[in-house]
């Protein structure tokens, strides 16, 4: 093993780390604010890509206006979700809410088989964007840098928001406490829809950087994306925004690592090595990296 | 007002689902079992749009002995106990035979259900070459067996690409491909090649970039990579691969046959791919041009993957065996079906000569070069 | 609320049962029998689920994983020693030997309670979404070992062509073990401390509970009953495979748990009827109008509608009224 090829393999998997961490930033944004754990975010993963795809591929328009319908899209879809499925059951257990999340997410799936029919289809860039970019012994593309760079704004922009913002303060104390928030005179129903506007938009983007890099989208590509940004935002510490990127990355290099460090025969094994370690280390840091140690109950 | 909004929603799910049932008079009954949602759809669906096209197509000509032919397209969900049920489902129905699957676990939690009632069940897609020998005498495959298939390509590789190096990608996570990597690799063995790197990946993997790099540094270098991969791998695995910069042939059995396999790497990458496959992509004969042109009148579109063409020739294998029959009694349809000889199958022909029950059937050997399939050979088995 | 149940209806309710096993066995084809069985093996699922997840607030998402262990220890132990000559490399010992069903599900149902404890034992310190996430991991590594081990369950293929033993006399009877278990555990000294560690695991501390060990039991008793229902699934299908257990199972029992009410043991019946039923009902409506997932769809809009009129689930933590006893 040279240290070449140590050295892409390690970068492999910071590409699929960030791709992961993209998911999971708007996955943990909601999840810190109200609690949720959206696995329905998956699916807007999904419907940001089919966006993409139809806006992009099927009308042509360019690229920067396809981005932005794509956030749009993602903000009103999260929003409907809140407003239909979310918010009438605000309030309710914690496991409501998740439970909610996965009929959501098999409504959204079967809907996509039933009108986009369940066939990959395949899924292309422009051309700036696939370009292979060789630096020393390690090569990738334009869009991992994009995606890794995006992945890092993101972080930066949120934290900014959350910590420095009048919303962020209006989000930040409605997590704190919902009725403290209210007679402070918060307008909660805002807050907590502007909360799920960004994160879906976010989900939306993701769809749209996921389409990009792996070229094929299909109905059902929702359901990776939301369980691997669950697992990241846990590993990292549900409701931190660094801790899912963090566990994010945890996860795209424990995936590319296993795989490419060990000898082949142990590929087939890789979901368990993955898991074992990330028991490991919750066992070690029971409320993940960055979490705050708080009772929860699901 | 929204409990009267529930009860308007709730009665007229339970009107459609009354009145559904009441539909269909005296018909031929074929029970179609296919994973219409879940992670097999997208192998799945193509292949009961053709049988239902073939059912249509024998109904606008007549039908058969003056009744129409039905297929009940039952969803069993990539569930296995959804194909349990629904095997039940469709024997309670009185079908009078069953049909179904692109892949072999599912086969064997339906098709021993038929088995014991004596009705036959043929296999659209399911190609492990074992299956009649564990089903039973009721049990029928319509494509040929991954051994032959593995063969094709093994040959092939070994003898026209002048490989004698290879590595071998499975899909550790199916049976089908576990059983097409193994039997590539006892074939291509015995002609004198090795095996230099085996890896493995999982169905529903998006990202190779490990298994990649190691086959970059594979020492010796291997000649070519063999994938055994289901379609929606096949375009992720060689686009990948080429833009990591590696030019080796990619070669692959049937599950490579999709569109995906040019569009997702896009023309310019799409090369020096070869997969053996049903004889029927870019082939012409006339079966396969009225199918095509039947199937894009029918849904608007080219027939997604050669489970489209299998769906299709299960249907027509059935009708031809209750023509030859004249009954649709369970023993003289199997006995019909056994005696299959020389069926124009839109995937080749069809005839159950070999103790195995498993057709012979050429495998075509199809080439990608900047975007576009060629035939390069039929490959037929010996025995 | 201590008091006792309510005898009477519960005699009741058993003879009914019996009576329906009787009549469906005497009426209904093969394939609405094969629903009644599996709508029988996702209540012992669900109400063992409830064990653990609901009793003791534990959130777990290993519940496949426990009856894929059950599933295939009792489908190697009752499988032909002929047939196993043909397919499997087994140890000497296991090669030639061939069980009933009873013995072969009870040897199910204590491997995966054993693996439970050992499992168990490091994971439970864990809490909330940490522990979920545990669990899903131990269902995985279970599927990939499963997947890997080809010699005892030849890989992904899976075992198939097994004796097709489970009828409505094994289901319903272990139905009504479970149910009984469950029942008595939950108005029990030992189901009041699962409840109170649910409620307030520090205040349950303080009244003397042994936190960990109860949280451990009450994995291990739920695993028992997954593992036997591994057994019964396997025996039911005649095939089992790794991908049968997967996360969407682990998913779909959940729903069914919280859907009737995290902690009712009536409340996880009734949604496991529910839910195993309301797919079939839609059947037809999809088969006869060529739209697949439509099933699904409504399904998935049954389970929010009743998520929202009834937040805690259809029966919140409690029993019907008529169950139990009057407080005195």
């Amino acid at each position: 093993m040279s240290s070449g090829y140590i050295a892409q393999q390690i970068v492999n998997g910071l590409i699929l780390g960030s791709m992961y961490a993209l998911v999971a930033i708007g996955f943990s944004m909601i999840y810190g604010i109200i609690r949720l754990i959206n696995f329905a975010h998956g699916e807007i993963v999904m419907i940001g890509a089919f966006t993409t795809l139809g806006l992009l591929q099927y009308l042509g328009l360019p690229f920067p206006l396809v981005a932005l319908a794509v956030l749009i899209v993602g903000a009103v879809v999260g929003i409907l979700i809140e407003k239909g499925a979310f918010r009438p059951m605000r309030g309710a257990p914690q496991v409501t809410g998740f439970i909610a999340s996965l009929g959501v997410s098999i409504m959204l799936q079967n809907l996509g088989i039933l009108f986009l029919t369940a066939q990959p289809r395949n899924f292309s860039f422009p051309d700036y964007l696939q370009r292979v970019i060789q630096v020393g012994p390690v090569s990738f593309r334009s869009i991992d840098a994009v995606i890794m760079s995006i992945a890092l704004i993101l972080m930066g922009a949120l934290l900014f928001l959350v910590h420095r913002t009048k919303l962020g303060m209006a989000m930040r104390a409605t997590a704190e406490n919902i009725d403290v928030a209210r007679l402070m005179g918060i307008n909660i129903n805002r807050t907590i829809m502007a909360t799920f506007a960004m994160g879906s938009a976010l989900a939306g983007i993701a769809g749209l950087m996921w389409g990009g890099k792996f070229g094929q989208i299909d109905p059902l590509l929702g359901f990776v994306p939301g369980l691997k940004s669950f697992v990241a935002a846990v590993i990292g510490g549900v409701g931190s925004i660094p801790g899912a990127i963090l566990g994010g990355y945890i996860l795209g290099l424990a995936e590319v690592l296993f795989v490419g460090l060990l000898p082949p025969i142990y590929s087939a094994f890789r979901d368990a090595f993955v898991f074992s370690t990330l028991i490991l280390i919750l066992l070690i840091l029971p409320n993940g990296i960055l979490g705050k140690g708080m009772e929860e109950r699901v | 007002m929204k409990a009267k909004w529930q009860t308007v929603f709730l009665s007229i799910v339970l009107a459609a689902v009354l009145a559904a049932p009441a539909m269909g008079a005296d018909t031929i009954k074929l029970g179609a079992l296919y994973n219409l949602t879940g992670g097999m759809s997208s192998i799945d669906a193509p292949a009961l749009n053709g049988a239902k096209l073939q059912a249509k197509l024998i109904n606008e000509a007549g039908g058969l002995l003056g009744k129409k032919l039905e297929v009940i397209g039952i969803d069993t969900k990539t569930d296995q106990k959804a194909a349990a049920t629904g095997a039940k489902k469709a024997l309670a129905m009185g079908v009078v035979a069953g049909l179904g699957y692109g892949d072999t676990t599912f086969v064997m939690a339906a098709a021993p259900l038929f088995q014991k009632k004596g009705i036959p069940f043929v296999t659209s897609g399911a190609t492990h070459p074992m299956l009649p020998k564990w089903v039973g005498n009721c049990m029928f495959m319509v494509p040929f067996g991954d051994d032959d298939q593995s063969f094709a390509i093994a040959e092939y590789t070994f003898n026209k690409l002048g490989a004698k190096k290879v590595a071998v990608w499975t899909d550790n996570s199916m049976d089908f491909t576990k059983a097409l990597s193994k039997f590539f690799k006892q074939r291509f063995t015995e002609l004198g090649g090795t095996v230099v790197l085996e890896d493995f990946f999982m169905m529903g993997d998006k990202d190779f970039s490990a298994q990649i790099a190691r086959l970059k540094n594979a020492k010796p270098k291997a000649d070519a990579v063999f994938i055994s991969a289901i379609p929606n791998e096949a375009g992720l695995t060689v686009k990948q691969i080429r833009e990591a910069g590696l030019t080796l042939p990619i070669v692959s059995g049937d599950g490579f046959d999709t569109e995906l396999v040019t569009t997702v790497p896009g023309p310019k990458l799409a090369n020096d791919v070869y997969f053996s496959t049903h004889t029927y992509r870019e082939d012409n004969r006339p079966e396969v041009v009225a199918f095509i042109k039947a199937y894009e009148k029918e849904y608007k579109r080219p027939p997604e993957n050669a489970f489209a063409a299998l769906g299709f020739d299960a249907v027509g294998l059935i009708a031809d065996a209750i023509k030859r029959a004249k009954s649709t009694e369970k023993n003289a349809l199997r006995k019909a079906l056994a005696a299959t000889k020389g069926f124009k199958a839109v995937t080749g022909e069809i005839t159950y000569s070999r103790p195995s029950g498993v057709p012979m059937k050429g495998v075509s050997i199809i080439s990608v070069k900047n975007g576009k399939y060629k035939v390069e050979e039929v490959w037929f088995p010996k025995k | 609320m201590a008091a006792p149940s309510n005898r009477a209806w519960h005699v009741v309710l058993l003879v009914a049962g019996g009576l329906l096993v009787l009549v469906a066995r005497a009426t209904v084809n093969e394939y609405i029998l094969s629903i009644i069985n599996f709508v029988g093996i996702y209540i012992i699922l669900a109400v063992s689920l409830n064990i653990t997840n609901g009793f003791t607030g534990l959130f777990s998402l290993g519940h496949p994983g426990f009856m894929a262990i059950g599933g295939y220890v009792t489908a190697v132990l009752t499988f032909p020693v002929t047939r196993k000559a043909m397919f499997l490399e087994l140890p000497r010992w296991l090669a030639g030997l061939q069980l009933p069903l009873l013995p072969a599900l009870l040897a199910g149902g204590l491997c995966a309670a054993l693996t439970a404890f050992v499992v168990g034992i490091p994971v439970l310190r864990l809490k909330g979404h940490y522990l979920a996430v545990a669990t899903m991991g131990f269902l995985i590594i279970v599927q990939v070992l499963i997947t890997n081990w080809e010699s005892v369950t030849r890989g992904p293929l899976g075992l198939n062509g097994l004796p097709a033993l489970t009828t409505l006399w094994w289901v319903y009877p272990w139905v009504a073990v479970t149910v009984y278990a469950a029942w008595k555990i939950k108005f029990s000294s030992f189901g009041r401390s699962m409840l109170a560690i649910r409620e307030d695991p520090l205040a349950a501390q303080c009244i003397g509970i042994h936190l960990f060990k109860t949280r451990v039991l009450s994995l291990a008793i739920g695993a028992f009953f997954a593992g036997v229902a591994g057994g019964l699934w396997a025996h039911l299908v005649t095939a089992i495979t790794p991908a049968s257990f997967s996360l969407v199972m682990a998913f779909n029992i959940v729903v069914m748990v919280v859907v009737g009410g995290t902690g009712s043991i009536s409340g996880s019946f009734v949604a496991a009827v529910i839910f195993s039923v309301i797919t079939e009902f839609f059947r037809p409506l999809e088969e006869s109008f060529d739209i697949y997932g439509i099933g699904e769809i409504l399904m998935a809009a049954v389970l929010i509608l009743i998520l929202i009129y009834r937040p805690t689930g259809i029966f919140g933590s409690r029993e019907p009224r008529f169950l139990v006893a009057k407080e005195s």
